[in-house]
């Protein structure tokens, strides 16, 4: 058993709690909602590896098709109103922490970057930053003649987005400044705090929109959920269930549903037969090994540990992981920049109160031809709320301040604002997931993660840097200073449209075995220049969809068809 | 072993542990700053009470016990209604402008206006323009028409002007509106008392009943746009939140369809709206009693959700401006009415 | 060294919440358990320990403080109990080695430097080593295959800074607002408090 990371709540990460019949209701403190569940041995016609933005909507909506679903996470099943401290290092307990190789040029930092671990997944710990791509994007290749084009068309990512931005009750602005219309959001924007008006004045400074961020955290009463209270945690999982996480929107659906949610419960192999065809995955809870067998096995544990399940269940068949024939595998990771200016203002601001990214800015993802922008791609910058560790680990790590010195530069922490970037990177073969030697606590192999830069990623992440100190600056900031990391995980197991340079085909399925499936960020083609959950949100709606339609065809193997 | 436990001991007596127990489960000093804090918002809240006790207490005694004319009861009525406006901008203004924090000493205006105007309505009405009430209920209408300007520029210096995001959250346009509406109709009352003089000018009476009649629906219009703003802002998100916005304004609609051609007939429709509007405003303050419950840590942490949840003295203004449309009604009725 | 920390709000006190809708009952207990739990040595042995505790007075000195708040016990106890950070760089050994193998070349350097350790040394000399790590300026017969600024930045900074402010001396210290469910904040404009925030600092120099 491994040792709890928290202090609090320390059973949830050390028993399964969705036992019995029963799980937790989110919406409670200690209380459960009833759970039907399915013996190993039943053959379930999906068994879904990951309960985030990818396998928790596919196992809301296929179970509300009447489909037989088991879903597996690796993290607990957390109460937010009873397990969720204000408390920085207590809440590390979302992340994922076992350790991976970070490796390449500009290794990235792993953990409370970018990797959830528990029910509802990364959506436990995002930011709530609810953005849609641009349309071109769907089409980089042909449209904007850079990366590659997405087997799927903008307008029907498009009435996607609709359904999962109402599904989580989005709190956006009126009108959206950028890009085709999008219809309302359901529920209107937030009060934009202190950081977010840095933001808008030094946008109209200098020219160019700004808005109030859309976000996944409601502002108005949504059923149980109450309106946000702007205590400024979201980042390190939100306890009033205001944000609309997967874990209190989806998840709650799909048992409702009559899916199964298997907590603590770490997938280590898909097993193949031998006619190609995969039967089930083995998985730990408890102590021991079980397996599930299933008509079909959804992979959805995110960039990272989605390869790194196909590439640990090699057989002499696929003997360089399963669906894998391409060779894509792994491949093709992406990553955010995130590189940010940060300024000292004469007020106060108190970035602490509110969501962290309460004002917004997309200009750059929309501009094509502009003398400066010498970069492919695009990148949107948002205001700033980093929470007291956040701030400081950015600018220990950055700068090297330490001492006194150090003390007297946090001290200036209510004075702080900070413009940070979701810059668009390159898909690259070479930046991928492989399998380290080294294993886990479980024995299975650990995941080696290689990323570097390319040359128009450095460009992209130089041009904001320029541009946001302009604007920080026009905004009143002074002292300003920059910071580079990089945020979030697309890509790794992409689709495509052809089996010779993907790993699926438009609806998640792999080329190689046709029971097996793909549903999470890692299928994404390209990154693009926003935050990548809602993406994600509707690519998993969208494919959910098409599973149920080849199931009411007879096209995939499920016993209601 | 004995290394261990020597820096065991050693971190232990570096620790917190002796300051935890002073700081921590001594409550002393948690107790004394959250008394600091109370303080504040109970002071205002109690100069709130004091000042609508005050208010009432001494327009009260200003009223004389006499038999009243039809005329004078729909003053009173007004007056009422005037009244419970001013309440209503008084709690609502003083809440929204401790939101604010007071840092423009001008905030303070709103609430002690509007307290003014509470006391001066509920007084005994006066056609005299020399009277107290004459000049507070003035005085309201000059500041609120005051605040609504202050409160355009204030959405107009923010970033992002005159848009959705700022109409939401910047000084709401609606609410000075209201101490102007509590102020003119403080001051129609006392025209209205001043009918008794006009017995020989049954035109100028009808004149100044069908004006009533389409003030307070115009009024209920105006109200009811803010409301629709803000329930817009909170995304309809519970049914209910439609019944202001459709009851009120077709209230309003009656009330002026009444007062361009006054009947029988139109008299029942706009009192049957009228009344409802006005119990609307009453529901509606328990609705929004329940919307500040609801929000994180309900009541115990009222004083974040009193001020950041549904603003619980704005309903009760249906309630005022639904006695002003029926009063208006009864003025219209005494003169009487064609089928 | 000559600089000096200018504390902007003296009179706050996170911890002062503790009754109040800011801080709910998790939070309270987590809170008790790192104010009166802290853990004794177990994963260092004497000497690292030592080089430890040195780094910490000088990554984050509060010399003001009777009882600083402590940093090294954490650490400690996370190694010992093989508390992840999700992230190995592949440059670096794993966590557990390169805190060793980073805090005896610390000590190492001093020695080659000064001829005595770093726990022995004052104050100016030991900031002149910690910077001289950080720059990459150090004696790669001491550190070979260890990237001095990745284990410093990374690892040390980082989990020093991750440790000092979780701690409520240090979030009163900067006036952050601290715990905040159930209850949060309703003012949220620039120059805009609530009554359960840090009174607004005095304008620094």
């Amino acid at each position: 058993m491994r040792a709890p990371v928290g202090v609090w709540a320390t059973e949830a990460e050390q028993r399964p709690r969705a036992t019995d019949g029963r799980a937790p209701d989110v919406f409670s403190r200690d209380g459960h909602v009833p759970m039907r569940q399915f013996e190993d041995g039943e053959d379930v016609d999906f068994a879904i590896v990951g309960t985030g933005c990818g396998g928790g909507v596919l196992a809301a909506k296929l179970a509300e098709a009447g489909l037989s679903v088991v879903a597996f996470d690796a993290g607990p099943f957390w109460r937010p109103l009873a397990d969720f401290a204000s408390d920085e290092r207590e809440q590390d307990k979302v992340y994922w922490l076992d350790e991976r190789l970070s490796d390449g040029d500009d290794p990235i930092e792993l953990g409370s970057n970018n990797s959830g671990r528990c029910v509802g997944g990364s959506t436990v710990h995002f930011q709530m930053v609810a953005l849609r791509f641009r349309p071109e994007w769907f089409a980089a290749r042909s449209r904007l003649g850079y990366a590659v084009d997405w087997p799927v068309d903008w307008r029907t990512m498009w009435r996607y987005y609709a359904e999962v931005e109402d599904a989580l009750k989005i709190s956006g602005p009126v009108s959206y400044p950028w890009g085709p219309d999008r219809g309302r959001y359901p529920y209107r924007a937030h009060e934009v705090n202190a950081a977010g008006l840095v933001l808008a004045r030094g946008a109209e400074a200098l020219g160019v929109p700004w808005a109030a961020t859309p976000l996944a955290t409601v502002s108005a009463p949504r059923g149980k959920s109450p309106p946000c209270v702007y205590r400024g945690f979201c980042k390190i999982g939100c306890s009033t269930n205001a944000k609309q996480s997967v874990l209190v929107t989806y998840i709650p659906r799909a048992l409702a549903a009559g899916a199964e949610i298997r907590d603590l419960a770490m997938v280590g192999r898909i097993e193949s037969a031998g006619d190609g065809r995969v039967t089930g995955v083995h998985y730990h809870r408890d102590g021991q090994w079980r397996f599930q067998r299933a008509r079909n096995v959804v992979v959805s544990g995110y960039s990272i540990e989605t390869p790194r399940l196909l590439l640990n269940s090699a057989t002499d068949r696929f003997p360089d992981g399963l669906a894998n024939g391409s060779g894509t595998v792994g491949r093709y990771l992406m990553v955010h920049s995130n590189h940010a200016v940060w300024a000292r203002f004469e007020e106060e601001i108190r970035w602490y109160k509110g969501p962290p990214s309460m004002a917004v800015c997309e200009h750059w993802n929309y501009v094509d031809d502009h003398p400066t922008k010498d970069f492919d791609g695009g990148y949107a910058f948002m205001s700033q709320g980093p929470l007291p560790v956040d701030f400081a680990k950015a600018l220990v790590s950055n700068t090297g301040t330490f001492g006194t010195a150090l003390r007297n530069r946090m001290a200036e922490y209510n004075h702080m604002a900070g413009l940070k970037i979701v810059g668009e990177t390159m898909p690259q073969a070479e930046n991928r997931v492989t399998l380290d030697e080294e294993t886990d606590a479980l024995g299975l192999r650990r995941a080696r993660v290689t990323f570097s830069y390319a040359d128009n990623d450095k460009r992209l992440f130089r041009h904001s840097l320029g541009f946001m100190k302009r604007m920080i600056e026009a905004a009143g900031g002074f002292d300003a200073y920059e910071t580079s990391s990089t945020a979030h995980l697309m890509g790794g197991c992409r689709m495509g449209h052809s089996p010779e340079d993907s790993v699926t085909d438009a609806d998640g399925r792999t080329w190689d075995v046709p029971n097996l499936w793909i549903c999470d960020g890692s299928l994404m083609p390209t990154a693009g220049g926003v935050n990548p959950s809602m993406t994600i949100l509707a690519n998993a709606a969208r494919i959910a969809d098409r599973m149920k339609a080849l199931a009411a065809r007879g096209e995939l193997a499920a016993r209601h068809a | 072993m004995s290394e261990g436990r020597l820096v065991q001991r050693r971190v232990a007596g570096r620790g917190p542990v002796r300051s935890m127990n002073s700081r921590v489960t001594g409550r002393s000093h948690a107790a004394a700053s959250a008394a600091r804090w109370d303080t504040a918002i109970g002071s205002v809240g109690a100069a709130l009470i004091v000042g609508l006790v005050t208010a009432v207490v001494a327009g009260r005694a200003m009223r004389r016990p006499i038999d009243r004319l039809p005329a004078d009861r729909a003053a009173l009525k007004v007056r009422d209604g005037a009244a419970i406006l001013g309440a209503s901008v008084l709690a609502d203004s003083a809440m929204e402008h401790l939101r604010g924090g007071f840092y423009n000493p001008a905030m303070f205006a709103a609430p002690v206006t509007a307290a003014a105007v509470l006391s001066a309505s509920v007084a005994e009405p006066d056609p005299r323009e020399r009277t107290f009430a004459h000049g507070a209920h003035a005085a309201g209408a000059a500041v609120g028409a005051t605040g609504l300007a202050f409160h355009l520029y204030d959405v107009g210096r923010r970033p992002g002007g005159a848009s959705w995001q700022n109409f939401f959250y910047a000084a709401p346009i609606g609410a000075p509106g209201a101490l102007l509406l509590a102020g003119l109709f403080g001051l129609a009352s006392e025209r209205i008392v001043a009918i008794e003089h006009l017995e020989r000018h049954p035109r100028e009476r009808l004149r100044i009943a069908r004006l009533l009649a389409a003030c307070s629906g115009l009024a209920l219009l105006f109200e009811s746009a803010e409301v629709a703003l803000l329930h817009f802002r909170g995304a309809f998100h519970d049914p209910a939140m439609w019944l202001p916005v459709t009851v009120p304004p077709a209230a309003g609609l009656a009330l002026l369809h009444h007062a361009a051609r006054p009947s029988l007939h139109r008299d029942r429709l706009a009192r049957l709206l009228t009344g409802t509007t006005g119990i609307l405003g009453v529901v509606g303050t328990g609705f929004h009693v329940y919307g500040v419950g609801r929000h994180m840590g309900g009541w115990r942490n009222w004083r974040q959700n009193v001020l950041a949840g549904p603003p619980t003295p704005a309903p009760s203004s249906f309630w005022g401006l639904a006695l002003i449309g029926l009063a208006s009604l009864d003025l219209l009725a005494a003169e009487g009415l064609p089928r | 060294m000559s600089e000096t920390f200018l504390a902007p709000y003296p009179d706050y006190d996170v911890l002062a919440k503790w009754d109040t809708p800011s801080w709910n009952e998790q939070t309270r207990e987590v809170m008790a358990h790192r104010l009166r739990e802290v853990p004794g040595r177990r994963f260092f042995d004497e000497e690292e320990w030592a080089v430890l505790v040195a780094v910490c007075e000088r990554v984050v000195p509060q010399p003001e403080r009777a009882e600083p708040v402590p940093i090294a016990p954490w650490i400690d106890a996370a190694l010992f109990e093989g508390r992840g950070t999700g992230t190995h760089f592949a440059t670096l050994p794993s966590g557990p080695e390169a805190w060793r193998r980073g805090l005896e070349s610390i000590d190492r350097e001093a020695r080659a430097r000064h001829g005595c350790g770093f726990a022995a040394l004052d104050a100016t000399r030991r900031d002149d080593i910690l910077e001289a790590v950080d720059a990459g300026d150090v004696d790669a017969a001491i550190w070979r295959d260890l990237p001095a600024r990745t284990f410093f930045r990374h690892l040390l900074l980082e989990q020093i800074v991750a440790l000092y402010y979780v701690h409520p001396d240090a979030q009163s210290e900067i006036g952050f607002g601290g715990p905040a469910s159930p209850r949060g904040y309703v003012r949220l404009g620039p120059d805009r408090l609530d009554e359960w925030e840090a009174p607004a600092a005095a304008k620094r120099p």
